[in-house]
């Protein structure tokens, strides 16, 4: 067993960590107007507990050959992985306030040629698995040999390249690619059940011969348990299935399908930094204690 | 004429620059075997990846593995790896520029007889609709050998077109050029100009129509994108009048590049020649090719009907 454990002051410094990460998204809704927040908000934890305590990464070298790859293959959570990669100073801060600009390297869905740190360029949904599996095969035969995770949203299952891509990727037994698949349980028409009925997706994942792990998405011990086991070098692939709240973080968006793609009025916006922001205050208070 | 089937000769080219270049992939959708590649399949199974019937997911790995340096080459039949997957191909391939090379083999009408879900006549517009995707169109198969060798040292995607059955041998091995056409005759009442498998038929157009006394200048293009923009120009300038030939639909490929050139840099009269743009009923090959209009006598009489229709009004006095 390789799991990572987490103490109870690392589980508050990963907390104030995504929710700085957080305060970072509506700095970029401040700047562009609007944005894919739910799905970012959903998988935030995740994507801060990657890149704070499992992916080899090097921000000042993001192209060293040997980093772990993670890529999103719901590419329209890339508010996510930018304001992470923010936190990890891939790009200054202010770079986040060109976000929705004509020719800014945020653009809606990533491209990894105009940002650093960026590995795919994705935002059509279903490409993302395929991609990381050709990452992971490389892997392989590299002389350094880096760890591949893919972020998927559960809307996106319903695209059937996905399914091309899991069947590939456990036949080839790529045992080092981790797809994590963020259930948040909405989509942008609303309930993902009730638009394309996709569970049991746990169950659907085993038949397709991956391992699999069901947790909460929120939980950082849940969380990197999970991503250590998944580091545990197997013959199959890991499918991690997140349970997770679409928007979490911010009460009135929390749940909801309107925080799918987010327009706030500017009182909204002040209103959701205010909550961040008291909550990183609360945050710093527990840390002291 | 010798002839030889360039399926062959493309899975014998792609073998021999695998035993110079390690990073040379082979990704099969349960086609390699078909597609001449069981040469490298026996010597390098490590490099020969089969995925079963999954174009887009092959697509997206062939994407992923040439992030990490791997020169993937996906080679199927024509449609599955253009048309199937073309979403992977603009986004996995083309817009992350990855240096992937995808090759439709059986294109055209070769597989005329499975109908058109197997015909692939819109293979070529498909894939010069994707910025930076080079088109490779090769003749014969001298020319798909060099054109082998081509891509794999060209960084970045590519499309390579393949026709099958048995091709005649046009040209000297060794004598292709990247971007640059063939002029295969010089002459100045008429520009044919061809690109695939079929200008093998428009030579011998071309024959009929000079013994009708109509002086031809024909170029044979080896590739659609990018271009050859001077030979072409130069030869529409002096001819006055241009004839496309090609074996796919007559929208979107080889004449398509041809009319946005003529129409901005020299524009003249022009006649596309190809499949006409509906669904091809099936048959033996040379039935479709002839109720096509793509037989070397028909392309002949419409090249002539042409010329007549467009020569200069002479008044006598």
């Amino acid at each position: 067993m390789n799991t990572i454990d987490v103490t109870a002051a690392e589980d508050i410094e990963l907390r104030i960590l995504a929710t700085r990460a957080r305060r970072n998204v509506l700095r970029m809704l401040d700047a562009g107007g609007s944005g894919h927040l739910g799905g970012a908000y959903s998988c935030i934890d995740i994507v801060t507990a990657l890149y704070a305590r499992v992916l080899r990464h090097d921000p000042a070298n993001p192209g060293w050959t040997g980093r772990d790859r993670f890529l999103l293959s719901a590419g329209h959570k890339a508010l996510a992985q930018y304001a992470v990669l923010a936190l990890f100073d891939y790009f200054p801060a202010e770079v986040l306030d060109t976000y929705g600009a004509f020719g800014t390297v945020l653009p809606g869905h990533p491209d990894m040629k105009k940002l650093p740190g960026v590995e795919a360029n994705t935002g059509a949904l279903g490409h993302g698995t395929a991609i990381a599996a050709g990452m992971a095969m490389a892997a392989r035969t590299s002389v350094e040999s880096w760890r591949t995770f893919v972020l998927l949203g559960d809307g996106e299952l319903a695209e059937g390249s996905n399914w091309e891509a899991f069947a590939m990727a456990a036949h080839h037994r790529l045992g080092n690619l981790t797809a994590i698949i963020d259930v948040n349980g909405l989509q942008i028409s609303g309930e993902a059940e009730q638009i394309m009925g996709m569970e049991p997706i746990a169950e659907k994942m085993r038949a397709f011969g991956w391992v699999v792990q069901e947790i909460d998405g929120h939980d950082y011990r849940q969380i990197l348990d999970a991503l250590g086991r998944a580091r545990v070098d197997t013959s199959a692939p890991t499918a991690i299935v997140a349970h997770t709240v679409k928007g979490e973080g911010l009460g009135r968006l929390a749940g909801t399908v309107g925080s799918h793609y987010w327009t706030p009025s500017r009182e909204e916006l002040g209103e959701a930094f205010i909550e961040l922001d008291r909550r990183l205050v609360s945050l710093g208070r527990e840390r002291v204690a | 004429m010798t002839g030889r089937d360039p399926r062959k000769a493309f899975g014998a080219a792609v073998h021999r620059v695998a035993r110079e270049n390690d990073d040379v992939v082979a990704i099969s959708v349960d086609s390699g075997l078909s597609s001449g590649l069981g040469g490298m399949k026996d010597e390098f199974p490590e490099r020969y990846i089969e995925v079963g019937i999954m174009e887009q997911a092959a697509t997206g790995l062939a994407a992923g593995l040439a992030t990490a340096g791997r020169i993937p080459v996906l080679c199927a039949i024509a449609p599955f790896v253009t048309a199937r997957n073309f979403e992977m191909f603009r986004n996995d391939v083309g817009y992350m520029r990855q240096n992937v090379k995808i090759v439709g083999r059986n294109a055209g009408l070769s597989y005329s007889p499975l109908g058109p879900t197997h015909h692939s006549l819109e293979d070529c517009a498909l894939a010069r609709l994707i910025p930076g995707i080079a088109v490779i169109t090769p003749a014969d198969c001298g020319e798909i050998e060099d054109a082998v060798a081509a891509m794999i040292a060209h960084e970045g995607p590519v499309y390579l077109r393949l026709g099958a059955g048995t091709v005649p041998d046009l040209y000297e091995t060794g004598s292709f050029r990247w971007g640059r056409g063939r002029t295969l005759s010089r002459g100045d009442d008429l520009t044919v100009i061809s690109s695939g498998h079929i200008t093998a038929e428009v030579i011998d157009a071309v024959l009929a129509l000079q013994k009708q006394g109509i002086d031809v200048e024909h170029l044979a293009l080896s590739m659609v994108e990018p271009l050859d923009h001077d030979l072409v120009v130069e030869a529409a300038r002096r001819t006055r009048r241009v004839v496309t030939v090609e074996e796919h639909y007559v929208r979107g490929g080889l004449g398509g590049a041809v009319a946005e050139l003529l129409a901005e840099r020299c524009p003249v009269p022009l006649q596309v020649m190809g499949a006409p743009h509906r669904f091809i009923s099936s048959g033996p090959y040379r039935d479709v090719i002839e109720g096509c209009g793509l037989d070397a006598q028909s392309i002949a009489d419409r090249a002539a009907e042409f010329v007549r229709a467009t020569a200069p009004v002479t008044t006598h006095g």
